[in-house]
């Protein structure tokens, strides 16, 4: 019993030990309101600065680097004022947007590694060789697309991106007049990175971060078109997308034109919105991956004569599943860095689109594995990376707008759909889709661009408006009318109905002009030797036949 | 000419979905857009793939 006592008292004292800092903390004692003192140009020159002969003996501990003598003085006489006080915080601000938009591209250009070894991973191994160059070589070619004239039809309009400091030069937008309502459909300024002006800080990253989106979506292509694509083919076909398909619908969705402005001029939602580009990127990579794989036809050997489809084996899962990985960590580039910044205008929600990345391929890859293992008794590999993928492909438009229970549900779905859409399109329509790209990018792309009209929560914001209409982007599921989801459906049937034709249009053109398929003598002994003159795997004892 | 066709087709749908924009109720509009992503399926799965089907390479053996 004494004990006992003891024990409460000195539990007591311990609790009130804590608490009595906590109080006070809480509590502080009332003191005089500071009356404000007007900061003069005298305060900011005489701002205390560290001394030649301090800095001379070097600053191990940082305390000396970065002070009052650091801000640019644009009058040497007068010293530091306070207009350049506030030019060095605006230049403090475009530079933070500028080093985190560049640093998010430079980690999309290397998704470019991950879609090459997952592609080449789920090709034959005779077809090693070929299949790598296509994805090494969509780089330059699609740059070059892009540099030419890609970037200007998509962004020569665009006006003010305000994070990146206004790059004003992309002032060009062509406008046509449907319904009453401006209607834009293609920029004007920015050929060859000079034209009208765009030589300019501003305008080159935001090329950068552009340039590597557009890199991905022609890199999807090669996936469903690989081991019977003609090499000239392929290097004609991408260029295509690059300077036109992609870049017309991007400048609809991103760069000023019709689809941005359906809710400024239609009160649909807030435009389409595609926050990173489910649609812009994954569903124009995806379809016209489709119109390419339809063009084709199958492998030689994928359907028997009866419709049964055979699989036909990856060679080498490891690198597959390792290029998921490289894929899931370039995301972080993709998503987050589609914000253009992290300093203003909403910007500090880059933390929460990285978890919304991560949280709907985690969803994806679980959902898939499931889904496979249920089905056909064994968790398959290739599909739980189909999966991982699939979930980062549909929150890519989202990601920016819902939250993180959204994420985990939109990945879900993705998950299962993808696999779906696999079976769908291999057993049904009887398309050969080597690597899944269709369903991976193209499926789960547009249920991206519908999950925002569900799922959008009201609660981003970005410098209080988005397209123009002030507000957040708000889904179905939180209190929208439909507009929104009216909005993405439009961006939906674009994508199937406009972009799928003039990808398939640009096909039929390239088909007439040099042929998309090997001959069959090619495909079965492996397009490494005849279509790039050496093997991937000199040393593998390579099969002439499936 | 099935080509053609399905092209058209598959266009048609995109046409249609942007005719919903004349519309003032988002409801009509909603089923408009919708009808236009079907027909553009159709388009697609039910006209140009089946042509490309007819002379499949798996199909002759």
């Amino acid at each position: 019993m004494k004990i006992a006592s003891r024990t409460l008292l000195t539990l007591s004292f311990a609790v009130l030990c804590c608490w009595a800092p906590l109080s006070l903390a809480q509590t502080p004692a009332a003191t005089p309101a500071a009356v404000p003192k007007a900061v003069t140009d005298a305060d900011v020159a005489g701002a205390p600065v560290p001394s030649a002969d301090a800095r001379s003996k070097g600053d191990p501990d940082g305390s000396l680097t970065g002070t009052a003598s650091d801000i640019a003085v644009t009058d040497a006489k007068k010293g530091a004022t306070i207009g350049d006080l506030v030019n060095q915080v605006g230049q403090n601000k475009i530079a933070i947007n500028f080093v985190w938009t560049l640093v998010a591209g430079f980690l999309v250009m290397f998704m470019q590694a991950g879609f090459a070894i997952v592609e080449t991973g789920l090709c034959r191994a005779k077809n090693a060789n070929h299949t790598m160059m296509m994805n090494f070589m969509v780089y330059g070619v699609g740059m070059l697309a892009y540099w030419l004239i890609g970037f200007a039809i998509q962004m020569g309009g665009v006006g003010a991106v305000a994070n990146l400091g206004g790059t004003p030069p992309l002032n060009a937008e062509h406008v046509i007049t449907l319904f009453g309502k401006p209607f834009g459909i293609f920029g004007q300024s920015g050929l060859f990175l000079v034209h009208r002006g765009t030589y300019d800080v501003s305008v080159m990253v935001l090329f950068l971060f552009q340039m590597v989106f557009m890199d991905t979506t022609t890199t999807i292509v090669t996936g469903s078109a690989c081991e019977r694509w003609k090499y000239a083919a392929f290097i004609i076909s991408t260029f295509l997308l690059g300077a036109f398909t992609y870049p017309l619908f991007a400048n609809w969705a991103w760069g000023g034109g019709w689809l941005a402005n359906l809710g400024t001029n239609f009160g649909l939602g807030k435009g389409y919105c595609d926050f990173a580009g489910s649609g812009v990127v994954h569903s124009v990579g995806g379809i016209t991956a489709l119109a390419v794989a339809m063009m084709l036809g199958p492998r030689i050997g994928k359907y028997e004569r009866t419709g049964k489809s055979n699989a036909i084996l990856a060679h080498d899962i490891v690198i597959v599943l390792t290029g998921c990985f490289i894929l899931a960590f370039g995301w972080f580039g993709f998503n987050p860095g589609s914000t253009l910044g992290a300093s203003g205008n909403g910007s500090l929600r880059i933390g929460s689109i990285a978890v919304n990345t991560m949280l709907a391929g985690m969803s994806g890859s679980f959902a898939a594995m499931l889904y496979m293992w249920i089905r056909y008794n064994k968790p398959d590999a290739s599909m739980s990376g189909n999966g991982l993928l699939a979930g980062l492909v549909a929150i890519t438009a989202p990601s920016g707008f819902v939250n993180p229970v959204a994420s985990v549900i939109i990945g879900l779905i993705a998950g299962v759909l993808v696999c779906i859409s696999v079976e769908f399109v291999d057993r049904v329509m009887k398309i050969d889709d080597p690597v899944g790209a269709i369903s991976v990018h193209g499926a789960n792309g547009l249920w991206g661009v519908i999950s925002i009209g569900l799922f959008a929560d009201g609660k981003s914001n970005y410098g209080g408006s988005w397209n123009g209409v002030a507000g957040s982007v708000t889904g179905l599921f939180y209190g929208d009318s439909g507009g929104q989801l009216i909005a993405q459906l439009l961006g939906v049937a674009t994508l199937v109905g406009f972009v799928f034709t003039l990808s398939f249009v640009f096909n039929l053109f390239v088909d007439w002009m040099v042929g998309q398929r090997v001959s069959a003598k090619s495909e079965l002994e492996g397009l490494d030797l005849p279509e790039m003159g050496a093997l991937g795997y000199p040393e593998f004892e390579l099969k002439a036949e499936m | 000419m099935m080509i053609l066709v399905g092209i058209l087709v598959t266009l048609s749908g995109f046409v249609i979905s942007v005719l919903s924009l004349a519309l003032s109720s988002n409801g009509t509009r909603l089923a408009v857009v919708v009808l236009g992503i079907a027909v553009s399926l159709f388009g697609i799965m039910g006209i140009l793939n089946r042509a490309y089907l007819k002379n499949a390479i798996w199909k002759k053996g």
